[in-house]
């Protein structure tokens, strides 16, 4: 097909949707909030998966290890833990650290009136535990990773917080599948939407199509304009769904930032920032509107326009 | 060339439209094809513009053997044939320039080669000055001079007019043919599809004649036979005057 032919047809497609104004625009409205709730349930779902990953960060099991174990076995525990595959880093704190860091918690909370109270706890008087710091890779295994630690010889117990793990992933798993319901969902109301719309113009324009087929056009020229009037539908419709969520985003981070609300400034830290998630929501947004107007012109090309 | 060996078309539901039919139209030829309604004129048609499948036999046009041809090369096939429909089939959105240069521009030619061969196409048919006119702002002999530019704006080697005086007045039927005829004489192959008898009888041209599907003539002569009494679709008046009485 040469230049003036697609740039006829796509005059032609354009042409169209101005035609057919009011079910163009009642098509982009449909579509826009499709790709709007689907945007934001994407949006959602990766700030859940960054805050659940912040959490696990914070997230750590504390390895006692018993009173009476020599330095040898601390040692060894310390290289057996290493080994397990779910674990990420491992920090040994001596029962001395330990000590300090109470004394300093004391002092921070109660203002040094009562810092007195440990005094004399030093050395061989210490009743805490030598221990290991341990942050996992999956939370998913850390009852897993626990049972192992535990069964180390010169563990006395692992404090773990499978509670929390087991609560944490459940609640990534679940908005990860609605997540994905919801998006599969929306993308097939969408296609829907597009081949109805595609369907009535080639409804109204069969005169035409009739024409065509009849003076030697090839099928290619007669589907294109239909093509483009769905594309241009879905790219229009997502330039639209990006602009508002990209305005609503920055408006709920700024709210966040400012609230005063204590919990979520401490979540804020984990938001994904604007600026390092527009380009993706962009290209996300532009490539789900081509294909799905795309698709959904193709659907209906194939099934109502016989040529 | 065009060449049906053969054909059958059966419609799906049992009706048989077209029934051994062999025609042999040479290039440069002009040819009616006369019949009455429901004698297998539209199927005809259809075969020719491959709109239908033949059931049986196979039909030529040209270098495209209908037993051979791939659904691809339909529209290269159709870009063949000029037709010019019954009810002219144009588009109303669009002006006399418009609908003769979207045939072009369906086919793929150039918009510098659409400029200079539209006007030349229209002022051949006696439209120059009707350009920018839609077509109800045209009479129905100017419609269908419209329509016949569009179909010999490929200048394809066969011209097909389907009934192409049952939509406008005597005179202007008389003007059609004529200029169907002076297409002719340049080399072009015309078929005339039509029901109408005394047309075709004042050109001294070959006359096929079909009836229930069957070709019953094919000559310059309109068969002495009336068919169309046969025809089960007719209402014959006096018989239903008797009856009553």
């Amino acid at each position: 097909m040469n230049f003036s032919g697609i740039k006829y047809l796509t005059k032609q497609g354009l042409l169209s949707m101005v035609r057919n104004r009011m079910m163009s625009i009642a098509s982009i409205g449909v579509l826009t909030a499709c790709l709007l709730i689907t945007g934001i349930s994407v949006l959602v779902s990766m700030n859940v998966s960054s805050l659940i990953d912040f959490l696990g960060e914070q997230n750590k099991m504390i390895v006692y290890l018993e009173l009476d174990a020599e330095d040898t076995v601390t040692e060894q525990v310390g290289v057996s833990i290493a080994e397990i595959s779910n674990v990420a880093s491992y920090d040994f704190i001596s029962k001395a650290d330990a000590l300090e860091q109470t004394k300093e918690w004391i002092n921070e909370y109660d203002e040094g009136s009562y810092s007195s109270v440990l005094d004399g706890y030093e050395g061989e008087n210490n009743p805490l535990y030598n221990s290991y710091s341990v942050h996992v890779s999956d939370l998913e295994l850390i009852d897993d990773t626990a049972t192992a630690i535990t069964a180390l010889s010169g563990v006395d117990f692992v404090e773990s917080p499978s509670d929390l793990a087991s609560t944490i992933t459940g609640i990534e798993k679940t908005v990860t599948i609605a997540g994905l319901g919801l998006v599969g969902a929306l993308g097939l109301v969408a296609i829907l939407v597009i081949s109805n719309t595609i369907r009535l113009t080639v409804f109204s324009r069969r005169k035409e199509i009739n024409i065509m087929k009849f003076v030697g056009a090839t099928n290619n020229f007669i589907r294109l304009p239909f093509w483009v009037e769905g594309t241009v539908l879905g790219l229009v419709s997502a330039l639209l769904a990006f602009g508002l969520v990209s305005g609503s985003y920055i408006w709920v981070l700024s709210i966040i930032e400012v609230s005063g609300i204590t919990w979520l400034q401490s979540i804020y830290f984990s938001v994904i920032p604007y600026n390092t998630i527009w380009p993706y929501l962009l290209a996300g947004f532009t490539t789900a509107g081509v294909l799905l107007g795309g698709f959904g012109s193709a659907v209906s090309i194939r099934k109502h326009l016989k040529v | 060339m065009i060449k049906f060996e053969n054909v059958k078309k059966v419609y799906a539901g049992g009706h048989v439209a077209l029934s051994d039919v062999n025609i042999e139209i040479k290039d440069g030829e002009f040819v009616f094809v006369l019949g009455q309604s429901g004698a297998g004129k539209s199927t005809f048609l259809k075969l020719i513009l491959r709109e239908e499948k033949m059931t049986e036999g196979n039909i030529t046009v040209g270098k495209y053997d209908f037993s051979k041809l791939k659904r691809k090369e339909i529209p290269y096939l159709r870009r063949s044939m000029g037709v010019v429909f019954q009810d002219f089939r144009l588009i109303p959105t669009m002006t006399s320039y418009e609908n003769v240069a979207f045939a072009m521009r369906a086919t793929n030619i150039p918009e510098k080669e659409i400029v200079t061969r539209v006007p030349y196409v229209l002022k051949l048919v006696g439209l120059a000055d009707k350009g920018n006119n839609f077509p109800n702002e045209l009479s129905g002999g100017e419609q269908q001079r419209v329509a016949l530019a569009r179909a010999l704006v490929h200048s394809p080697p066969v011209i097909i007019a389907d009934e192409p005086t049952g939509n406008i007045d005597p005179e202007l039927s008389f003007e059609m043919m004529e200029l169907l005829v002076a297409i002719n004489k340049v080399g072009v192959t015309v078929i005339v599809v039509t029901h109408e008898q005394d047309l075709a009888a004042k050109f001294d041209k070959r006359i096929i004649y079909l009836d229930k599907g069957s070709v019953v003539s094919d000559s310059g002569e309109i068969p002495q036979h009336d068919y169309s009494d046969d025809s089960n679709d007719e209402i014959n008046l006096d018989e239903l005057m008797e009856v009553s009485e």
